[in-house]
């Protein structure tokens, strides 16, 4: 089973045990963090994951939004969502940098039915592993986010991998290196956290103070976090308030399961031992003859 | 006693009877596949995990046209009577092999009647369930993903229900009575199998 090709230390692979080993070396968690505040709407970020992950271009039109595409697919894993609303008599724009959040109880990785198709990295980077991936797309049910998508040719899912191929070189991701105002940072999730509080206490000076930190417990915190400006508007941000990474697993069905295994094999226990009991019952012009 | 056979399936009736019986083996292997991540290897059978994705809806919906068959070809057989609620009460003579105790029946008992109205009903939960999680999005309409983990749950249920029913199934018309089997594959059964089993049914067969 290939796992990946690169030398980050495993952490969770999907439909498998837990990891083999406990890691010998400190892998510190990383994170990108969104300062939504900074963001222009300028969408090189887009331009630099597709240049990055060589993604094809998608044809898209003008629906009355300066949103590019109307959602994601299999060749665009990050969206900048554009949403216009009206905030005590004003207009504000809010913009979201939708893609892979990179969980760190990643729902999509606990219903994969398949083994290495998703491999959790210990650094937090949720990957899937296309050549392990059967598309039954459990996942994308999984995912409390709604971000894997599947490609109907290939018959497989895709989606961000926080640009794994960088960031195990020591380089940032793409989208973080193109940003033009810093809106995105990337470094240790530690250090993300001290720069997300910096950032909320210079919001709340200029008078934002609904702002908050996008870190969801129900996933059990993310590894792409935003520093939202208008905290009360999650729902017209597109962030689900209290995202679950459990409600598709294998494990929510597994008590189920273990229940119906034990019932399927009490089944075949239970006719071996009735056949023992009172054998067959034969009439008499069979082979064999009478009982 | 000298053996001579009484006609009991007819040829579209075994054809069907074996599309579903094989059809559903394949759907229950690829199935626990999908379930339980320790029996992923199964997928082996069918050529590897993307192929039993690929194989397991086309199954599915053989097996659901076979019952739609099934039913049809069997349903004026399978309405319950009188005597059936007294042969259900009679179930423990039945399990011990002690016929003088069972009421007798004719061409179908109450325990085949519900194995027939079980995997019907089961069938047409597993069809329903199934579509959505065979297309999750259908006509360029995504199903919602707690929706789709409803489906899989109830979808779950009903194979297990169907797959608890087809170890009786297999075990009663293999072993435990013998002279059954061959009547699902040349249609014919000895008479002294149909006095055994279906005494009324074989009364109504010989005349006598």
């Amino acid at each position: 089973m290939k796992q990946s090709e690169n030398s980050l230390s495993v952490k969770r692979v999907s439909a498998s045990a837990e990891p083999m080993a406990p890691g010998i070396r400190q892998n510190p968690e990383i994170a990108k963090l969104v300062d939504i505040s900074r963001c222009i709407g300028c969408k090189a970020c887009e331009v630099a994951c597709k240049a990055w992950n060589d993604l094809k271009a998608e044809e898209t039109f003008n629906f009355g939004s300066y949103q590019s595409h109307q959602d994601l697919s299999a060749d665009t894993w990050l969206l900048m969502r554009f949403n216009e609303i009206e905030l005590n008599g004003d207009i504000h724009w809010l913009i979201k940098k939708d893609a892979c959040l990179h969980c760190e109880e990643p729902g999509c990785l606990y219903a994969c039915p398949s083994p290495g198709a998703i491999v959790q990295y210990e650094n937090g980077i949720v990957d899937f592993n296309q050549e392990n991936c059967i598309g039954c797309q459990y996942c994308v049910a999984g995912c409390p986010f709604n971000i894997p998508r599947f490609n109907k040719e290939t018959r497989k899912v895709y989606k961000c991998n926080l640009c794994i191929d960088r960031v195990e070189s020591g380089l940032e991701p793409a989208c973080v290196k193109t940003c033009p105002t810093q809106a995105i940072s990337y470094g240790t999730k530690e250090d993300m956290h001290f720069l997300a509080n910096e950032k909320l206490k210079v919001l709340s000076e200029r008078g934002y103070d609904k702002a908050l930190i996008y870190d969801p417990e129900g996933v059990g915190g993310t590894h792409m976090m935003y520093v939202v400006p208008h905290g009360d508007q999650l729902a017209a941000y597109h962030l689900p308030e209290h995202p679950e990474a459990m409600r598709g697993a294998m494990s929510a069905l597994g008590l189920f399961k273990q229940i119906g295994a034990y019932m399927f094999g009490a089944g075949l226990l239970a006719t071996a031992l009735h056949f023992l009991a009172v054998g067959p019952d034969r009439p008499d012009d069979e082979q064999g003859g009478s009982r | 006693m000298k053996r001579t056979e009484l006609q009991r399936f007819t040829y579209a009736q075994r054809v069907v009877h074996w599309v579903v019986g094989l059809s559903f083996l394949l759907l229950l292997f690829t199935g626990l596949a999908f379930s339980y991540p320790s029996l992923f290897w199964l997928t082996a059978l069918v050529g590897g995990g993307p192929a039993a994705r690929a194989i397991h809806p086309v199954a599915g919906f053989v097996f659901s046209a076979g019952l739609v068959f099934m039913f049809f070809m069997w349903v004026k057989d399978m309405f319950i009577s009188k005597t059936d609620i007294e042969w259900a009460k009679a179930i423990k003579a039945y399990a011990s092999h002690d016929r003088a105790n069972v009421p007798p029946t004719g061409k179908y008992n109450a325990g085949q009647k519900s194995f027939f109205w079980v995997q019907i009903v089961l069938g047409a939960v597993l069809l329903l369930t199934g579509i959505p999680l065979w297309a999750p999005a259908w006509g360029g309409k995504d199903f919602s993903g707690d929706f789709l983990n409803l489906m899989r749950f109830l979808h779950y249920l009903a194979a297990l229900g169907g797959g608890l029913f087809l170890i009786i199934h297999v075990y009663l018309g293999t072993v435990a009575y013998p002279g059954t089997l061959i009547g699902m594959i040349n249609g014919r059964v000895s008479q002294g199998w149909a006095k055994l089993h279906h005494p009324l049914w074989a009364k109504e067969k010989t005349g006598s």
